[in-house]
């Protein structure tokens, strides 16, 4: 077993977990925060998207233990407390959140992309999170709720 | 009544979905909880010879360890029941469970189930649907004729169910296409696919004396329920059913299916039990695939472009069992003989059998198919009178008083109208670049009323609680509920919360399934609306000293038509209330009826050719090829639908524009390949493409309104699954324009378009 | 049960790779593939993703160092990559999403030596060499050295590729990397071609080199003979990189595409690297990557 200080969401967790464990498992199961979610445990739907030092990482195929003294940022991380985001406060408004299920992955690479490039053109933004399969809205609505978010952080 | 305001609609289950506090089956924990893995055939057909679970049962941590031996030996499946929980002296496919286990956790359960100790003996596998459809061949299942089948249903060896469509005579048919000017006849295929909805399925089961509480991800908790009531013998309110916040469907997690496994070995285990499903068992054991199809038509046209006629054949993969699938041809006949003025029509459609997995309900089953193979060839058929195919969709499409192919005369739709519109938007017939090419397609498909319940109540300080049957999938149905119900009420939507997707407190709905949710659930939350409405009136006009008739709910309070300051607030009338008889409400409305055809000839028929509010659209998609490669990309896609009255407009945008990149996802790039020993070749989402954020074009969506009669509350029809329908052959149409000829296969994949180019170019066409 | 730690220097992960730990950087290929069975974690692992070492890219002038821990989002961006190296940030800017670009390093790329890795025939192409350091020593290898088949390289277990090395570029030298690819976004190579090329004042080419990815056992070099070599990049000599691409290619059928189709696809690849090359070596500017710039996966 291996012991590690996990920093998530501006807070330290002790955690001791084998060294093999991915870092989605361990934030789900140790932690005990299960917005990130996992769709496919294989890099290829985003659901799992975690920023690492505000840079995205699928956390389903990174090592837990590999993220020892970086800053895990999940999406419980992004409201302040009762005031959401722009982005979730966005993708309420305008109808990006259908099922929910890979909004926080969708969330996070957007969160990403706008800390990157705070004036993304519509094509950015569809590079930018096409990391994350969306079954539901064919990503429209997710569209204009990223492009609304940035100009109201802007 | 006001119709609310809502131009910004905010969800009730948003906040929980933005901040990651909603729960899914997978976030959920009970004390002391085992894990439960599944041991699957892993081979399409044989013959069981042993399966021993007394390794797998020793192992340390391993509580139980179930396979048929263990469950009540009976066949479920509505229509034609032909499968059993764990399989049973035969495995017909590779994803048939036949052991499941719950140990201590992930790891020893995995090694438990590996340590099942399965023997067969390997059968012949029934994989082509025309070799199953052969004299002599192997059969799915050997006692067919057995099984004890329910209603009028044409079944022969691998033929699970058939249906035909007749419009005048099978021999006015034949005589029609004899006489007419111009035969257009060709062959269509389209492979399975995937409903493949992001959160896989997971299920926790736990039970106190003799009761079990299952959370699962199912689109329909009522047949989830009924499901373990069936198979493991149980009275309705012994098992309750919820669904936390469900990660999509698309009709994928319709249907009964491991709920009654896990129920089982939480009982023999003495513990909750968790199912959570990998990607690749999401793809590999639901028995709820989109069923590839076989698609002949021979169309008869006369010179002046009207169609005379038309004859199909169709077959429709059933895979090793029958889910929900038994009305599937019936369907499938419909959406190849198309929304369109035909005077002879005669189509036979069979459900067959094969050792793939089992077909179902996903997103309009068999429409896509159906719809790309009949506008496919409508392009064809165009092409061969020489007309334009806009044109020729204007002269034969149905409008508002026409016949249709079953004799069904339609009262006011907008199919003429969303065929303007669309090609309108898409500035169809512009001049483009010979790479690019609009392709135009028609779509139809059918509401199902039915019957819905549920309860709305006012409490003390005047908050509202919807307590409904109904299931929420993403579409956003449910939340509309509480918009409804506001506009009854005279009160805000956010004045609402609501309960739903709990067999335990709620009354029944058929789920979301069918797009039927705001149709019928929807009258029913309206109807129980109207009963709180009444009482408020009654208290509001005894201390307002009015009548009753004159009071106006609006704003929060209540007031005197014409008296606005006669007024008191529905906060206090709830609190009055609340001190006597209480302000409940309960909705139950009789469903509209389903339309009566005389003279309607249909052999085999399971309810579906005679349709109820049907639902028309067009979609016009512009498409640019690469000839080198045969790789296409969809530019932009205008849409428009008749759904009846739209009553939450952005959530109705959320439901095109989903529907249009799955179908783009099943034109171009989503298709299950299967390989030579019957087992799926790309159960996963490297290999098995859905469209991504960098693939989706720009899609707009206009939304012809008809308040329509004997529909859902406004006069609103179902919306979720149509836009699925026209999508892939619309692009199929494009495509064909840019080709020279269409592609007939589905999905067309870049391969499969390069192919189509190479057949028809000459060899100084080749670029390398 | 897999022991694991995080090297604080270069030192201590080449001991610790002598003592027989397996090094890991981004570990999106290493915990992918052991939970798909391909192969176990490692007992022990070393992450390398921190060591300034590894780190950078310089350019000096007659050599470019591509640490072995730059990540393919780092490539894609970078801005001496861009412009006088462009295959490579071409190659990078199409891996899979922007999220497995951040975390896949170019070193861990190379050493999992997949012959569809996009980045292999840029590497090819721009004449790189990695370099493999020991507790004891260093040495250079040649692309076509190190990659034996598929997922297996000629390096010692022992030894960490610590940089890509690659000659600066002559004047008037363009290259370009363009994969067929079914979406635009998350995707693996089905097929796809590097190309470099250097123009002489008057058009014509001086040296030219092709190579393919996905069509054979390891990334494959193109001998292109006297296809290119003093000629003008015309639709003559584009036909003709086309018709030696497909015949150089020795593709498999699998799922993503029949051998046939690949084997016709990687000529259109490889026509249209050498076209983008050739116009980047003449002064145009293409932006990266190249795939939606140009053709099918350009937006609108």
């Amino acid at each position: 077993m291996h012991h590690m200080n996990l920093d998530v969401n501006g807070m330290s967790y002790p955690i001791t977990a084998d060294a093999s464990r991915n870092l989605l498992s361990v934030l789900r199961n140790e932690v005990g925060l299960t917005g990130t979610k996992e769709g496919c445990d294989d890099c290829e739907c985003g659901a799992c998207m975690v920023l690492l030092d505000g840079q995205p990482v699928n956390s389903c195929s990174y090592l837990a233990a590999q993220a020892e003294g970086r800053a895990v940022t999940t999406i419980e991380g992004l409201a302040d407390g009762d005031d959401l985001h722009p982005l979730q406060a966005k993708m309420l408004e305008l109808g990006g959140v259908q099922c929910g299920f890979c909004t926080p992955g969708m969330i996070m690479s957007a969160k990403a992309l706008l800390d990157r490039n705070p004036e993304p053109s519509e094509e950015e933004i569809r590079i930018g999170l096409s990391g994350n399969l969306c079954r539901c809205t064919g990503y429209a609505k997710i569209l204009a709720a990223v492009g609304e978010a940035a100009v109201e952080i802007r | 009544m006001a119709i609310t305001d809502t131009p910004r609609f905010v969800r009730a289950d948003g906040p929980d979905k933005v901040t990651g506090s909603g729960r899914y089956v997978a976030d959920l924990t009970l004390t002391g909880m085992l894990t439960a893995k599944l041991r699957y055939a892993g081979i399409a057909h044989a013959r069981i010879i042993k399966i021993d679970v007394s390794a797998a049962k020793a192992i340390p941590g391993v509580f139980s360890v179930l396979t048929a031996d263990d469950v009540p030996d009976l066949r479920y499946s509505p229509v034609v029941p032909d499968r059993h929980l764990f399989a049973k002296d035969t495995v017909r496919f590779e994803g048939e469970v036949i052991a499941a286990v719950a140990a201590i956790n992930a790891e020893v359960a995995q090694q438990a189930a590996d340590a099942v100790v399965f023997e067969y003996e390997e059968l012949p596998i029934v994989a082509d649907l025309e070799a199953a459809l052969a004299p002599g061949a192997p059969l799915v299942h050997e006692d067919w004729e057995s099984y004890d089948v329910t209603g009028d249903t044409p079944r022969d060896r691998n033929v699970a169910t058939f249906s035909s469509i007749t419009k005048g005579t099978k021999e006015g048919v034949d005589a029609a296409l004899a006489a007419a000017d111009i035969v257009v006849k060709q062959r269509y295929v389209a492979d399975g696919s995937h409903a493949a909805p992001i959160e896989p399925r997971g299920v926790v089961a736990q039970w106190e004396g003799n009761k079990v509480t299952i959370w699962t991800s199912t689109q329909v908790p009522f047949d989830a329920r009924n499901g373990v009531c069936e198979t493991l013998q149980m009275p309705s309110n012994r098992v309750r059913i919820i669904v936390p916040h469900l990660g999509g469907g698309f009709g994928g997690k319709c249907g009964f299916h491991f709920e009654a496994h896990i129920a089982a070995l939480a009982k023999a285990s003495k513990r909750p039990v968790k199912l959570v499903f990998s990607r690749e068992e999401e793809f590999l054991a639901p028995d709820r695939r989109r069923e590839s199809m076989i698609i002949d038509l021979e169309t008869g046209l006369n010179a002046d472009g009207t169609i005379a006629a038309r004859r199909g054949w169709v077959a429709v993969e059933n895979g090793a069992y029958t889910a929900d699938s038994a009305f599937f041809p019936q369907l499938a006949a419909m959406h190849v003989a198309g929304p369109y003025k035909i005077p002879f029509v005669h189509i036979d459609s069979s459900l067959v059998y094969t050792n793939h997995q089992p077909s179902g309900s996903v997103r309009a089953p068999t429409a896509p198919q159906g719809c790309w193979a009949c506008e496919t060839h409508t392009d064809e058929l165009a092409k061969a009178v020489g007309m334009d195919s806009v044109a020729f969709r204007k002269l034969n499409a149905i409008d508002t008083g026409d016949e249709g192919v079953v004799g069904q005369v339609y009262g006011e739709i907008g199919l003429q109208q969303c065929l303007d519109t669309a090609t309108e938007m898409a500035g169809y017939g512009q001049d483009l670049p010979d790479d690019e090419a609009i392709g135009v397609a028609l779509g139809w498909w059918p509401s199902f009323p039915g019957a819905s319940g549920a309860f709305v109540r006012l409490d003390a300080d005047g908050a509202g609680q919807i307590v409904t049957g109904a299931q929420e999938c993403g579409t956003g149905a449910v939340m509309t509920l509480r918009q409804l119900a506001a506009d009854e009420l005279g009160m805000d939507p956010e004045d609402f919360e609501i309960i739903y997707q709990d067999t335990g407190v709620a009354p029944y709905d058929t789920g979301a399934t069918g797009s039927q949710t705001l149709l019928n659930n929807g009258r029913a939350v309206v109807a129980a609306s109207e009963q709180i409405a009444e009482q408020l009136k009654d208290h509001a006009a005894n201390m307002l000293e009015a009548a009753a008739g004159d009071i106006v709910l609006a704003n929060g309070t209540a007031h005197v038509a014409g008296s606005p300051d006669k007024s008191v607030s529905i906060a206090e009338l709830a609190e009055v209330a609340a001190g006597g008889q209480m302000l409940i409400g309960k909705g139950s409305p009789v469903p509209p009826e389903y339309p009566e055809i005389p003279g309607m000839n249909c052999v085999g028929d399971q309810g579906v050719a005679a349709w109820a509010a049907p639902q028309f659209s067009c979609h016009a998609v512009r498409v640019r090829l690469d000839r080198d490669t045969g790789v296409a990309r969809v530019l932009a896609i205008a849409c428009a639908h008749d759904s009846g009255t739209i009553i939450n407009e952005i959530a109705a945008h959320g439901q095109v524009e989903g529907g249009v990149l799955m179908g783009i996802g099943q034109a171009l790039t989503e298709g299950t390949v299967y390989g030579e020993d019957g087992r799926q070749q790309n159960p996963a989402l490297l290999e098995y493409k859905l469209q991504t954020f960098a693939d989706a074009p720009p899609i707009s969506t206009a939304f012809i309104q008809i308040a329509t009669a004997e529909a859902g509350p406004r006069g609103a029809k179902g919306l979720a699954e149509a836009p699925n329908v026209p999508t892939a052959a619309a692009i199929s149409n494009a495509l064909a324009k840019i080709v020279g000829q269409p592609i007939r296969q589905l999905p067309m994949t870049a391969e499969r378009v390069w192919e189509a180019t190479l057949s028809i170019a000459d060899d100084s066409g080749e670029t390398a | 049960m897999t022991t694991f730690s995080i090297a604080q220097s270069l030192d201590q992960a080449l001991q610790a790779l002598a003592d027989g730990a397996r090094p890991v950087a981004g570990g999106t290929d290493l915990v992918v593939g052991s939970r798909q069975g391909k192969a176990p974690l490692p007992d022990t692992v070393i992450a390398i993703d921190r060591l300034d070492e590894l780190a950078g890219i310089s350019l000096s002038d007659d050599q470019l160092r591509i640490g072995a821990m730059v990540t393919h989002a780092q490539l894609m961006v970078d801005p001496i990559i861009a412009e006088h190296f462009s295959a490579i940030a071409d190659a990078a800017a199409l891996v899979g999403s922007p999220s497995t670009r951040n975390v896949g390093t170019l070193g861990g790329n190379v050493m999992n030596g997949s012959p569809a890795m996009d980045t292999g025939a840029p590497l090819i192409v721009l004449g790189a060499t990695a370099e493999l350091q020991t507790t004891s020593g260093n040495r250079q290898v040649t692309m076509e050295e190190l990659w034996v088949s598929p997922g297996k390289t000629s390096a010692n277990a022992d030894e960490l590729c610590v940089a890509l090395n690659m000659p600066a570029r002559p004047a008037n030298s363009g290259s370009a990397y363009v994969r067929l690819e079914y979406r635009r976004a998350m995707e693996i190579a089905v097929v796809g071609a590097a190309a470099s090329v250097t123009l002489d004042d008057g058009g014509m080419v001086t040296d030219a080199r092709v190579a393919l990815t996905a069509v054979a056992a390891t990334i494959l070099a193109v001998d292109l003979g006297d296809a290119l070599a003093g000629k003008p990049i015309d639709e003559a000599s584009l036909a003709a990189v086309a018709k030696i691409a497909s015949e150089t290619a020795t593709p498999i059928s699998d799922l993503r595409a029949t051998d046939r189709y690949r084997r016709h696809t990687v000529g259109v690849m490889a026509r249209r690297a050498v076209e983008a090359a050739g116009r980047r070596a003449g002064g145009e500017t293409i932006a990266i990557p190249v795939n939606r710039t140009l053709g099918i996966g350009a937006s609108q």
